[in-house]
């Protein structure tokens, strides 16, 4: 086995955790001339086994069966983790607990606007939110009272496509199209203005359906509307829109929920492993995931072994986190459904920033309700163990760059990237360079991403490579079975350079991998 | 106990698009309760029941109502749903044409007694393509019926339907929409190469004709099925080249290929000086029952609004449309005057083009099999040149690359037209091929490359010089400008000497 050399990409996708191997693997990495096109061996693959429950990117996210699927994925766990959620009348006040919390920041939610104006028309993405019913559980621009009839027509669109034992998907117009999800008990809409395609507002749909499941878990969302099935949700929801809007958002310019990815900060590996490991000692018997955030950069991911986390769930928690600041004001404990994992039960999750005025927040994860005061031992054994340790200076000083700028690859037309691998589930993209700086732009380049993103990943017609030349940018996308890389050039970039700042910049992420991703995660 | 035999009878079945609705409809002619029926004006299948019919129309009017909340100047133009699409277009004020087109789907067998499993492929109907498909349905009814408004005036609900009714049963049965590609939405024309002295030639012998028959208003000229001269506005040319290329042409020219002495060739006995006959009218002159009755046409629609006479004549493979006002009466003595005066000239002309074009081909060598294949697309002439298309019939258009390629192009042509601005798009489809997209200056180009190790650079390479040899295509059209203007001096010397 040693002496063949081919076969050296075999035992890094079955290593299990023996550290023996690593230093040697780590050696092989380097020395790859080209950055392996394999799964497995791409630059930010991790060494052992990863993070994340293993998905194929966009298609399994909107796939039919997508539910079964998930469940599958962790049907085994499910039984032992995961509060079952029908516990019917117990249900529900756990519930009312988040509501009350949420309700403590309303946010600034500038709702009131004349839908029939020029401007409520103008917005770039309309999002609704409705019942089977008709009835208006959320709309992104204008309040439902005031759109509950568009919302009553839309439902009645969907019905009657249905009586023709029909599915309604979309429909398209010069400028914009309208995209239905029907995820029963709920219809969602999306008009939107911007390039991207239909599955991929359905994708975002998918995302602004599965926030609400994490709210309410989908066994009791089913269970108000199999007992009364013009329930107005709203009363349920109520607080929580600022967390659909902010969602929406980051789906307009976060790259990680177009890639299904999570992106890093930037940290030397030793420190991260110093940091991982003093995760890793502060456990407790139901804990289950410990993940520390800096803004919407991962620090650092334990979990229980054999439970993965799905990106989903974890972007779902990054908002959860980064729309609400009353976590900054001491500890918070929300129950919250992870759809991928589980749509039946509610996980409890302990979140709180490490210090006053430092964007370090630790979320953990229990499945055990009263589990309050045992996690918050946990993150005091965990602080104290830290600030022990130089790592924690290291951590402080890397939280001022959190990003880098893409200058430091060399490459002059280069002006932005994405680069995600495949297998480790985790992105790395620089700061936005000065042309995208603005929000505008910078959704704007988003878009250009997507829609490169859409083409690569046609359902039927995907393709290996594309390169468009526009005049504002030159725009290039290459998929391989172990990376997913998407640049942006200048327009004075010539087709040659594109090629060869490839493997250029292959080559910097292959020197940089330690830093830029997270390659030996810990499990307790 | 399944046998092999068995076996292959549970193999899948692939169904290609097919249509299931054709329908016209004004939301104003029957806006109270009950009489929704009489906002119908056409219906395809005609033996759907009523209340669906209703139905269908009343999900249209919905549809196109509710987008008009998001934007009221630009409403719907495609609904996607799992088993169809349908195509709305509203050519004139509140006339709605819609066109519902089942998605292609795979029958899989299932067990013994249960019902085979249908899985519909949503993402093989492109809306660019079967929305062109739609408009020039309604551009090929006004070729020969002129507007719906017109009709209207003239006769009212009554004519209208009558005339829709008489159009469409026939014309839908020619549509063949698992066949249509990125052609259909350039609805292009094809120009015939040719140099400029027999271009003069062409250009003087329609002055000549058009100055003895001084009641031809416009003229057209073709050559195997490709156009060299027309005197008609470019919208109304590309239809009626649309209709000639794939209806007339093709009707007539079996009886052409069958020997001299088939009877399926018509008479020409007597007519030894001439190859030349009518299309379009009496189909022998010498036929004492003949009738000289010749289709109408409606052109200019938007200003002048004409109704002509359309007289196609055609010697050996030129084909030449005269186009006369319909006021006019046409009888025996037009026609003998003007095949007397058109047929000789007419079989000399097309032998001299016929010589020449062999010549051309022989100093450009024998045609070997390139590594490319391209369709090139000129919006401001609406030329157009495809190496992917073989020839068109009237029933299919056969391709030469695979039916995903033609959709990648499509992909990429809907690229193009939602920015205004130069492009260049370069994709590698997962069978390897390289497929290239370039737009500039009002012209599209689409290349397939069949280098499958070909690097980016390479195939820019590539691509490079096939537009250098496509330039000699576009010095061509513009040396058929500079043409023009020279056959325009020439014309007016003529009739300076006449």
């Amino acid at each position: 086995m040693a002496a063949d050399v081919h076969n050296k990409a075999v035992p890094w996708e079955t290593a299990n955790g023996s550290l023996a191997p690593v230093e040697r693997l780590r050696q092989d990495r380097c020395d790859s001339p080209t950055p392996g096109l394999v799964e497995g061996t791409e630059p930010g693959a991790g060494q052992d086994s990863h993070m994340f429950v293993h998905a194929q990117s966009f298609e399994d996210l909107t796939a039919d069966g997508d539910d079964t699927r998930a469940e599958a994925a962790g049907s085994e766990n499910t039984s032992r983790l995961g509060e079952p959620a029908d516990e019917g009348a117990q249900g529900l006040p756990s519930e009312e607990e988040q509501v009350e919390e949420k309700e403590s920041h309303p946010g600034s939610r500038a709702k009131e606007e004349d839908v029939t104006s020029e401007a409520w028309r103008r917005h770039r993405k309309h999002v609704f939110v409705l019942s089977e019913a008709g009835k208006p559980i959320y709309s992104r621009y204008g309040t439902e009272e005031a759109l509950s009839s568009t919302m009553g027509v839309m439902m009645a669109l969907v019905s009657f496509v249905e009586a023709e034992k029909n599915i309604i998907r979309s429909i398209h117009a010069d400028g914009y199209k309208v995209v239905f999800l029907r995820k029963s008990p709920l219809v969602l809409v999306g008009v939107a203005q911007t390039l991207q395609s239909e599955r991929d507002l359905s994708r975002e749909l998918h995302y602004i359906y599965y926030q609400i499941i994490s709210l309410l878990t989908l066994t009791q969302l089913n269970h108000i509307f199999q007992h009364k099935q013009n329930y107005d949700l709203r009363r349920l929801l109520a607080g929580s829109e600022h967390l659909t809007d902010n969602l929406l958002k980051l789906l307009d310019r976060d790259p990680g929920l177009l890639l299904s990815a999570v992106t890093c900060l930037p940290l030397s590996s030793s420190v991260r492993d110093v940091i991982s490991s003093s995760l890793q000692a502060a456990k407790a018997k139901n804990l289950v995931f410990s993940i520390l955030l800096a803004g919407s950069h991962l620090v650092t991911l334990v979990r229980k072994k054999d439970q993965y986390l799905h990106h989903m769930d974890l972007h779902l928690l990054f908002n959860l986190v980064g729309s609400s600041s009353s976590f900054r004001e001491g500890e918070g404990w929300t129950p919250i459904c992870l759809p991928k994992f589980n749509t039946a039960g509610f996980f409890h999750a302990h979140i709180s920033y490490l210090e006053p005025g430092t964007d370090l927040c630790l979320i953990l994860v229990s499945t055990d309700r009263e589990d309050f005061f045992n996690l918050s031992d946990c993150k005091h054994r965990f602080l104290e163990r830290l600030r022990r340790r130089t790592a924690y200076q290291a951590l402080q000083e890397a939280l001022k760059n959190p990003s880098y700028s893409v200058s430091q690859v060399g490459i002059p037309e280069l002006r932005h990237f994405l680069y995600k691998s495949k297998s480790s589930g985790l992105y790395t993209s620089p700061e936005f360079p000065v042309p995208y700086q603005s929000e505008e732009e910078q959704e704007r380049i988003m878009e250009l991403y997507q829609y490169l993103h859409s083409r690569i990943h046609h359902p039927t017609r995907p393709l290996r490579f594309i390169y468009c030349c526009g005049e504002s940018e030159n725009l290039l996308a290459w998929v391989t079975s172990g990376f997913e890389l998407y640049l942006c050039f200048s327009p004075l970039g010539t087709k040659a350079l594109a090629v060869s700042a490839i493997n250029k910049l292959l080559k910097w992420i292959r020197k940089e991998e330690d830093r830029l991703f997270i390659l030996s995660p810990q499990t307790y | 106990m399944i046998s092999p035999r068995m076996a292959t009878g549970m193999q899948e079945k692939q169904y290609t698009p097919s249509l299931l609705n054709f329908f016209i409809y004004n939301p104003k002619f029957g806006p109270r309760e009950g009489e929704e029926e009489k906002k119908i004006l056409f219906y395809h299948p005609s033996d759907v029941e009523k209340n669906e019919k209703i139905r269908n129309v009343g999900l249209c009017e919905a549809i196109v109502q509710f987008t008009r909340t998001f934007c009221p100047s630009k409403p719907a133009k495609s609904l996607h749903t799992q088993k169809n699409r349908q195509f709305f277009f509203e050519p004139e004020e509140n006339f709605w044409i819609v066109m519902v087109v089942r998605n292609p789907m795979v029958e899989k067998p299932n067990k013994e007694g249960k019902p085979p499993t249908i899985e519909y492929q949503e993402e093989e109907i492109l809306d660019t393509v079967y929305g062109a498909v739609l408009q020039q349905c309604y551009s090929m009814y006004k070729l020969f019926n002129g507007t719906f408004a017109r009709a209207m005036e003239a006769g009212g609900v009554e004519l209208l339907t009558q005339k829709l009714e008489k159009f469409f049963y026939r014309y839908l049965q020619t549509l063949h929409l698992q066949s249509c590609d990125l052609l259909d939405v350039f609805g292009g024309i094809s120009f015939f190469p040719l140099d400029k002295m027999t271009y003069l030639k062409i250009q003087s012998f329609v002055n000549r004709v058009e100055e003895s028959l001084s009641l031809i208003k416009y003229t057209a000229f073709l050559y195997n099925d490709q156009l060299i001269w027309s005197g008609l506005e470019q919208d109304d040319m590309r239809i009626l080249y649309k209709y000639l290329t794939t209806s007339l042409f093709p009707r007539h020219s079996e009886p052409e290929l069958a020997g001299r002495d088939s009877p399926l060739r018509p008479e020409v006995a007597g007519n030894l000086l001439h190859y030349g006959r009518f299309l379009t009218g009496p189909s022998n002159l010498k036929d004492p029952e003949a009738k000289f009755r010749f289709p109408k046409i409606f052109v200019n629609t938007d200003d002048s609004y004409e109704e002509l006479h359309l007289i196609v004549y055609k010697a050996m493979s030129a084909a030449v449309c005269f186009m006369i006002s319909a006021s006019e009466e046409l009888g025996r003595e037009f026609c003998e005057q003007l095949d007397g005066l058109v047929g000789p000239q007419l079989t000399l002309l097309a032998s001299d083009i016929c010589e020449q074009y062999n010549i051309n081909r022989r100093v450009s060598g024998p045609d070997k099999e390139p590594q490319f294949k391209f369709i090139y697309f000129n919006h401001m002439n609406l030329a157009e040149k495809s190496t992917i298309h073989m020839r068109k019939t009237a029933s299919v258009s056969l391709t030469s690359v695979h039916p995903d390629l033609m959709k990648i192009l499509g992909d990429i042509h809907a690229d193009f037209v939602r920015v205004d601005e130069d492009e260049e798009i370069i994709v590698k489809a997962m069978t390897d091929y390289w497929v290239v997209g370039k737009k500039s200056d009002q012209r599209e180009l689409y290349v397939i490359l069949n280098q499958k190790n070909a690097n980016l650079i390479e195939v820019n390479e590539e691509v490079k010089r096939l537009c250098a040899t496509q330039c000699i295509v576009t010095r061509h059209l513009n040396g058929y400008t500079q043409t023009l203007y020279l056959a325009l001096i020439v014309s007016l010397l003529w009739n300076a000497i006449i």
